[in-house]
């Protein structure tokens, strides 16, 4: 017998850890993200504020409701995210099942090939991309091996509508 | 300094400008780890200690989970110092220290904290003048030698304890914003 999971956000939560509510950057203000999205911290001189952007594979965390999502249409929290700045930023054990991940290898992604998928396997370790999204590479050899997560189930359309879970570990 | 408030005339958005923090202790604490009553070690009862200090397990004669300095392993920090001013004229000045206790914090968590080393550990133990340390967002952060939050890796191979969420500035009394991951 297997549960049926009602997947209508980009971030499905199974076992919540611990959250942050974090101001965002102007980049983050304007560009939006999905939920699942890794941030970073960034320095503002002039405020005593915990900031965040978008990572480029570093962490801080990762946010757990998108600016924009389809689930949010027409409430009182429609865009709230974007509009005052803010975002909740989530650290520590979670087990989430998402749709925020890198679906293909960032050399085929930045290359002028052919489109080449990513493996996921559960078990395998998984770090934030050069944008933020879980991804079973290191994308940027310069930085030390920030790995933020595990994967439990890899991505299936037919058991998990695709859906990527994980368990963090940030 | 932008001014956010009050909003423009005509406009019913307020931006945030950030929180105003009071930071009158060592270690502000701004998402709360695990907490743990931990004995301390001779060294550590002789000497005190500041909020945020790095401690490392170590063995006790006792049936006692019992912590000494770091020397750049972790346990954990301490979260209140052995004698802050905030402590003083009330009822638990001097406490951890009489009774030989103190309260670690481990875990994941986002705290506020004046103890971290501000110089590079060569000019703070060599004979010419103090480098600075200059802290930036995302640093990766360990305990030094004397168990002080550190960019620098003072004790080599050993795990990095947390990272930069905020640099120290004019604006957070020059308090080090550190993401813990212990």
């Amino acid at each position: 017998m297997t549960s049926e999971i009602f997947r209508t956000r980009d971030v499905v939560v199974f076992t919540k850890a611990k959250t942050i509510p974090v101001m965002i950057d102007p980049a983050l203000a304007a560009g939006g993200w999905p939920g699942g999205q890794g941030v970073q911290w960034i320095d503002d001189p002039n405020i005593d504020t915990f900031k965040v952007t978008y990572s480029a594979g570093r962490y801080g965390g990762f946010l757990l409701w998108g600016s924009n999502e389809s689930s949010d249409q027409f409430i009182s929290v429609t865009q709230s995210q974007p509009t005052y700045k803010y975002a909740v930023m989530c650290i520590g054990p979670w087990v989430v099942s998402t749709t925020t991940f890198e679906t293909y290898t960032y050399a085929s992604r930045t290359g002028g090939g052919p489109l080449v998928r990513n493996v996921f396997t559960p078990g395998n370790k998984l770090r934030f991309s050069r944008r933020g999204y879980f991804t079973p590479e290191k994308e940027n050899g310069s930085l030390p091996d920030l790995f933020v997560a595990r994967v439990i189930q890899a991505p299936n359309t037919v058991i998990n509508n695709g859906y990527l879970e994980l368990q963090s570990m940030i | 300094m932008t001014q956010f408030f009050p909003p423009p005339p005509g406009s019913y958005k307020i931006d945030f400008g950030g929180m105003d923090l009071l930071r009158s202790r060592d270690c502000v604490c701004l998402v709360k780890g695990e907490t743990f009553e931990v004995a301390v070690d001779p060294a550590l009862a002789k000497g005190g200690w500041p909020g945020g200090q790095g401690v490392q397990w170590v063995d006790a004669t006792s049936d006692a989970f019992t912590v000494a300095y770091s020397s750049g392993s972790f346990g954990g920090f301490l979260l209140w110092g052995s004698n802050e001013s905030s402590d003083q004229y009330t009822a638990m000045t001097g406490q951890q220290l009489t009774y030989g206790y103190a309260v670690m914090v481990a875990g994941r968590g986002l705290i506020s904290t004046s103890s971290y080393e501000q110089y590079t550990l060569a000019s703070r133990t060599g004979p010419g003048p103090l480098v600075p340390l200059v802290y930036g967002a995302n640093d990766l952060l360990y305990f030094s030698l004397r168990g002080l939050w550190s960019k620098e890796q003072e004790a080599p191979n050993l795990l990095s304890s947390g990272v930069v969420a905020q640099v120290p500035k004019a604006v957070n009394e020059f308090f080090l914003g550190v993401q813990f991951t212990l």
